[in-house]
């Protein structure tokens, strides 16, 4: 058996064995916990990887240059709500991208890092660093480009797909059983009131991790046994429109965010 | 890049007519294999009721129900001795292990285990039903093959997909049946 499999079955297992039999609500319990994280600590590990990221950001490449020479789809060098309106297409690359595949495109064509150079815990720092200055903005990611469209009406097909030997996909549970659980959480009402995609990128307490919403996806494939989409790739970037889409108009309260 | 050009005809794909042969196919697999072969092929190899339950959202239209209910249970395959209850110890084990029933994780079971999920109802004291013949065979065909009995359930067809064998399968009736089980025990 492969060894996602076993991890995949592994978490499964975990989440089931926290289990208490209080129901407390999760968002305030991460809160409780942020707060308990800064009284002891004097600051947030979600600060600590931010100020990381922001040394990745501005430092220089093999062609000499640092990332804020990369347009981020507002413009050269512009961070502030850049974020919030992501995915998009963009006309340099003719790719729908990401946060994620945006900073991917910045570190190979613009500094001229090599695909194999760059390490993924530095593209989700600097994905930190980046979405941190689109707090308090709303979501506007927007369907123009028919690249958008294709991929948004793929990732539609995606979310409410069912497949595999678990016969589930992520509306099953995002949609038609919200709020009860198979682990510690609840499901979320991932395209509804809670407006998932405003959670990501985050900083993971229970299990000190960072992850962006490109680890959260390949997580809930993960989770159900499910043989998971590949970092950057185009099912992943399909369910993200999509997700960002349904959630437009939403306000970014914190990201990074910080959760479980 | 040219996979990006996924066109919108691939709409029809991942749950309306899989048979579907068409340009459109070929591109909606590239879009999948671009996520890695193994997610595509998962992705690709739908059968008819995961088909369908994609296309509708797991909300089959009223004429098409009764036959995917007798679809369903024509997958359900029964143990070579024909005995539907089997020995409950081995149905714990099946019960409880992740990579087989994988129960807990939606069911409460034995009461004095707290790591449940609620995503289905509570199976502690199951075996008050009895064990009539009806009841037994009921509870075999469910475990088997859910979606025989109500269409694109969140309860996955484990018996249809492998993931435990009939004989498995009765042992997993038994546990839940069996007086002796510690399900219904106090």
């Amino acid at each position: 058996m492969p060894l996602w499999v076993l991890r995949a079955v592994a978490v499964f297992v975990l989440l089931g064995l926290g289990l208490a039999q209080g129901e407390v609500d999760p968002r305030e319990e991460a809160k409780r916990q942020k707060q308990l994280l800064l009284e002891t600590a004097g600051i947030l590990p979600t600060e600590l990887i931010v100020e990381q990221g922001k040394e990745f950001f501005n430092r220089k490449g093999p062609l000499g240059k640092t990332m804020a020479e990369c347009d981020f789809g507002l413009g050269k060098g512009v961070l502030e709500g850049a974020a919030a309106r992501l995915p998009r297409y963009f006309l340099d690359t003719g790719k729908v991208e990401d946060l994620d595949s945006r900073i991917l495109t910045c570190m190979t064509r613009v500094q001229g890092f090599r695909p194999d150079q760059i390490k993924r815990q530095e593209v989700v720092a600097i994905a930190f660093y980046i979405a941190s200055f689109s707090m308090g903005k709303p979501i506007q990611v927007r369907l123009l480009f028919p690249q958008e469209r294709e991929l948004y009406a793929l990732g539609e097909k995606l979310f409410y797909a069912r497949s595999g030997a678990r016969d589930v996909g992520c509306a099953t549970c995002h949609i038609s059983y919200v709020g009860r659980r198979a682990g510690v959480l609840p499901y979320a009402d991932v395209l509804g009131k809670d407006k998932s995609w405003t959670h990501w990128p985050a900083y993971r307490y229970s299990n000190d991790q960072i992850w962006t919403m490109q680890d959260r996806i390949r997580a809930c494939y993960g989770n159900i046994a499910h043989p998971q989409p590949d970092l950057y790739s185009l099912p992943i970037l399909a369910l993200e429109l999509f997700m960002a889409y349904q959630n437009n108009g939403a306000v970014v309260e914190e990201w990074p965010a910080f959760v479980r | 890049m040219k996979r990006t050009a996924i066109v919108v005809g691939s709409l029809v794909l991942l749950g309306l007519g899989l048979s579907q042969v068409s340009p459109f196919r070929a591109r909606l697999e590239a879009a999948l294999h671009a996520g890695g072969h193994e997610f595509a092929r998962v992705m690709l190899s739908q059968d008819k009721g995961q088909a369908l339950c994609s296309q509708h959202r797991d909300k089959l239209p009223a004429d098409l129900i009764p036959g995917f209910l007798a679809e369903q249970k024509a997958l359900i395959k029964y143990p070579a001795n024909g005995k539907l209850m089997g020995d409950w110890k081995n149905g714990e084990k099946v019960f409880t292990d992740p990579k087989r029933g994988n129960c807990y994780a939606c069911h409460a079971g034995v009461a004095s285990e707290v790591a449940y999920g609620t995503m289905g109802p509570s199976l502690t004291n199951y075996g008050q039903r009895g064990t009539s013949e009806a009841v037994v065979r009921y509870t075999y065909e469910k475990i088997y093959n859910a979606w025989a009995f109500v269409p694109c359930s969140l309860m996955y067809r484990g018996g249809v997909h492998g993931l435990f064998t009939p004989e498995e399968t009765a042992d997993l009736v038994a546990f839940l049946l069996d007086p002796e089980s510690p399900i219904n025990r106090r």
